[in-house]
């Protein structure tokens, strides 16, 4: 994959997605989502890791505000900023949002099949919202659409036009998928685990597509997955989160060479690719006891300190606040944790 | 490898999908798994993995080939005959959903398998379930619930413990860990390979993912379009892959260690043909940069390629140069393996 720098460094200006204390909750138990702080600048792909639970599709969810109405949402900041100005998404009504989703902002999900229209050709779904949202005519919109089928790289691409879902393969339809959202060219892509399903040859080709999409359209890319070997090909910073919360945020490099948070450390020890030489674990996998906890349930310092081995009586009392570790440059890394720098706490 | 538990030989399935349409699904696939030991089966979807799995325990009946299960000749088994073999195979899927009764409590559901192939009597029976739950990590009051009652790992958990119920020597393992969280796949897989060490069960493990297959397998066999391409000792095919298409798999796969210095990643194009519709030769020739007029014309036969316990189905595999192996841990920094040796220590204090 190309090494495009991140998009901080190339461009200093404000981001096309920035959230600040991003607080979701259903009913009294504990937010789901709790006071969760992102930016994702021009052209930037920022990959949000975490396990089935932890909220990061709650997060996406809530940014495009797709989350039901009996979710209580508040956020003290929830900025989409584009060429077009900056639009306060908490504010917004659904009429608005509307006009916004699939023009300005975009999602792909993991399984195409569920957001596709299914007697409806691909052609005219790709074409619809240059239609709705840019006023194009029926012609225009089509030389637009079968132009976007041949930026993701499908195969005959007027043939295909008239086609229905069902007739596609799966690495297909998640290509058309991606196709229909960024056709009207949005600022921001939220692509929710959009490779979990597929084949890893074809998990190669949409990663790659991904990529060079964004560098081409200069798109701001969320990117929800749970595996960590996808975000180390594709991501140019990283946030792991868990319970709702992030715990460790930083640049891929951070993430992947200086690992900080014990969550963090405890999803890489799962893995078994990275146990297979690794000579420590003896072999053996080394899952993390226990479960997420539940809303109704969450602990009342950390939330992993339950599950973390280094845990001591401040961890399950006090929340560890997400900031530079100790000895860092400053640089964007940041952990929540009051054991980090483990070497130098345990001695 | 050990005296094999299950051997495949020659087995062919095609369904016909109306009229002449024929789809062949398993092409004359050999294999042996060895006693106590775990055979790691990967492919893509539609590579006919699934299928071998249900072949195996003649769950779908083969067209042609032997299916040998510790020597007896599963094909020529009437069903009473087969019916009393079952006990000794069992097969895990993706969504253990699919295998438990959502209206049946755990302990029932354990408890019916092992009064049906009359293991234990009365009481025992209830012993004998309390101790399948706890060999599954699992609590004896779990058995008074119901299977929507429990998350992805602990229904996993139950599955395998249903399986185990017949003291089965053979476990197929089809994409059984697919569907979990890394944290969650990790408990199962370290499970897995626990009852293997203490009951001297044999798994044939089918999956997608090549890490949870390496990790698992002592030999590995790699299906392409219904034909084992390669096959070999799991470090020799991860170290020096002999079929283009293992080394396009391997390549493909994301890599933990990528970013700045990392090899770049070879272009893949194309998907693999239909199963209505296989070409006359090697059915990956479309797709292999090393592909020549005799692939397109001449299959080649599963031995065409042999050393050291390794067998590949390419007529080109001798001269393909050496792929280094894609993904090391010597991209690792200090810092990390440092913090990943105080992690694994804390473990295992926390255990102690």
């Amino acid at each position: 994959m190309s090494e495009t720098p991140p998009a901080q460094d190339a461009d200093t200006s404000a981001p096309v997605l920035s959230i600040r204390d991003l607080t979701v909750r259903f009913g009294q138990a504990a937010p789901v989502l709790d006071g969760i702080d992102l930016d994702i600048g021009r052209g930037e792909l920022l990959c949000v890791v975490g396990e089935s639970g932890s909220g990061k599709s709650v997060t996406a969810l809530a940014a495009m505000g797709l989350l039901p109405p009996a979710a209580q949402i508040s956020a003290t900041r929830m900025m989409l900023g584009d060429k077009a100005g900056d639009v306060d998404l908490a504010g917004l009504g659904e009429r608005q949002l509307e006009r916004l989703r699939g023009n300005r902002m975009a999602m792909v999900f993991q399984e195409p099949m569920t957001s596709l229209n299914p007697v409806m050709t691909i052609g005219r779904q790709i074409a619809e919202p240059l239609i709705r949202h840019h006023g194009l005519d029926a012609g225009e919109a089509r030389t637009r659409a079968l132009e976007m089928l041949r930026q993701v790289h499908v195969p005959a691409p007027e043939q295909r036009y008239a086609q229905y879902p069902h007739q596609l393969s799966g690495g297909l339809r998640q290509r058309v998928m991606i196709a229909m959202a960024l056709v009207c060219r949005p600022a921001l892509l939220i692509a929710d685990e959009p490779t979990t399903a597929l084949d890893v040859t074809i998990q190669s080709q949409i990663l790659r597509l991904i990529d060079e999409l964004r560098a081409e359209l200069d798109t701001a890319v969320m990117f929800i997955t749970h595996d960590l070997a996808v975000v180390s090909e594709i991501a140019d910073r990283v946030a792991v989160i868990y319970a709702g919360r992030i715990v460790e945020e930083g640049r891929r490099a951070q993430i992947f060479e200086d690992p900080q948070h014990p969550y963090t450390l405890s999803l890489f020890a799962s893995m078994p690719r990275l146990v297979a030489e690794d000579v420590s674990g003896g072999g053996r996998l080394a899952p993390i006891g226990g479960q997420v906890p539940a809303p109704g349930n969450m602990p009342a310092g950390c939330r992993f300190a339950p599950r973390c081995p280094f845990a001591v009586t401040r961890c399950m009392a006090e929340v560890p606040p997400l900031a530079a570790p100790a000895g860092s440059a400053g640089d964007g890394h940041r952990v929540a944790c009051w054991r980090a720098p483990l070497e130098e706490t345990l001695g | 490898m050990t005296p094999p538990i299950l051997e495949l030989s020659g087995l062919t399935k095609s369904y016909t999908a109306g009229g002449a349409a024929v789809a062949h699904v398993v092409g004359g696939v050999s294999l042996k798994v060895g006693r106590g030991e775990t055979y790691g089966l990967v492919g893509e979807s539609g590579s006919g993995k699934s299928t071998i799995g249900r072949l195996s325990l003649r769950l779908v009946e083969a067209d042609a080939g032997t299916i040998r299960f510790g020597g007896i000749d599963l094909r020529a088994l009437s069903g009473r005959e087969l019916k009393r073999l079952r006990r000794r195979m069992q097969i895990i899927f993706q969504d253990p959903f699919s295998s438990l009764d959502p209206r049946v409590r755990i302990g029932t559901a354990l408890a019916e398998p092992i009064r049906l192939h009359r293991l234990r009597r009365g009481a025992e029976v209830d012993q004998r379930v309390e101790e399948l739950l706890a060999t599954v990590g699992l609590s004896p009051a779990h058995r008074h619930r119901y299977p929507h009652e429990f998350s992805g790992g602990p229904r996993q958990r139950i599955a395998i413990a249903r399986a185990l119920a017949v003291e089965p020597e053979l476990i197929v393992c089809d994409e059984a860990v697919s569907a979990l969280d890394v944290s969650i796949q990790a408990q199962i897989l370290n499970l897995l390979e626990d009852l293997q060490r203490d009951l001297g069960v044999s798994y044939l493990f089918i999956s997608h993912d090549l890490g949870v297959v390496r990790h698992m397998a002592a030999r590995i066999g790699v299906l392409y379009a219904g034909r084992l391409v390669e096959e070999g000792p799991a470090e020799t095919i991860f170290a020096d892959p002999r079929h283009p298409y293992t080394r396009m798999l391997l390549a493909a796969a994301p890599r933990l260690f990528a970013g700045p210095g990392a090899a770049p990643r070879t272009e893949i194009a194309g998907a693999p043909p239909s199963p209505f519709d296989l070409p006359p030769g090697c059915a990956f020739a479309s797709r292999c940069p090393f592909a020549e007029a005799r692939c397109r014309t001449e299959a080649p036969g599963p031995d065409s390629y042999r050393d050291a316990g390794r067998r590949a189905a390419c007529w080109r595999s001798a001269e393909l140069p050496p792929q280094a192996a894609e993904e090391s841990t010597a991209r690792m920094s200090p810092a990390f393996r440092r913090r990943l040796d105080l992690l694994h220590t804390a473990r295992r204090e926390a255990l102690a």
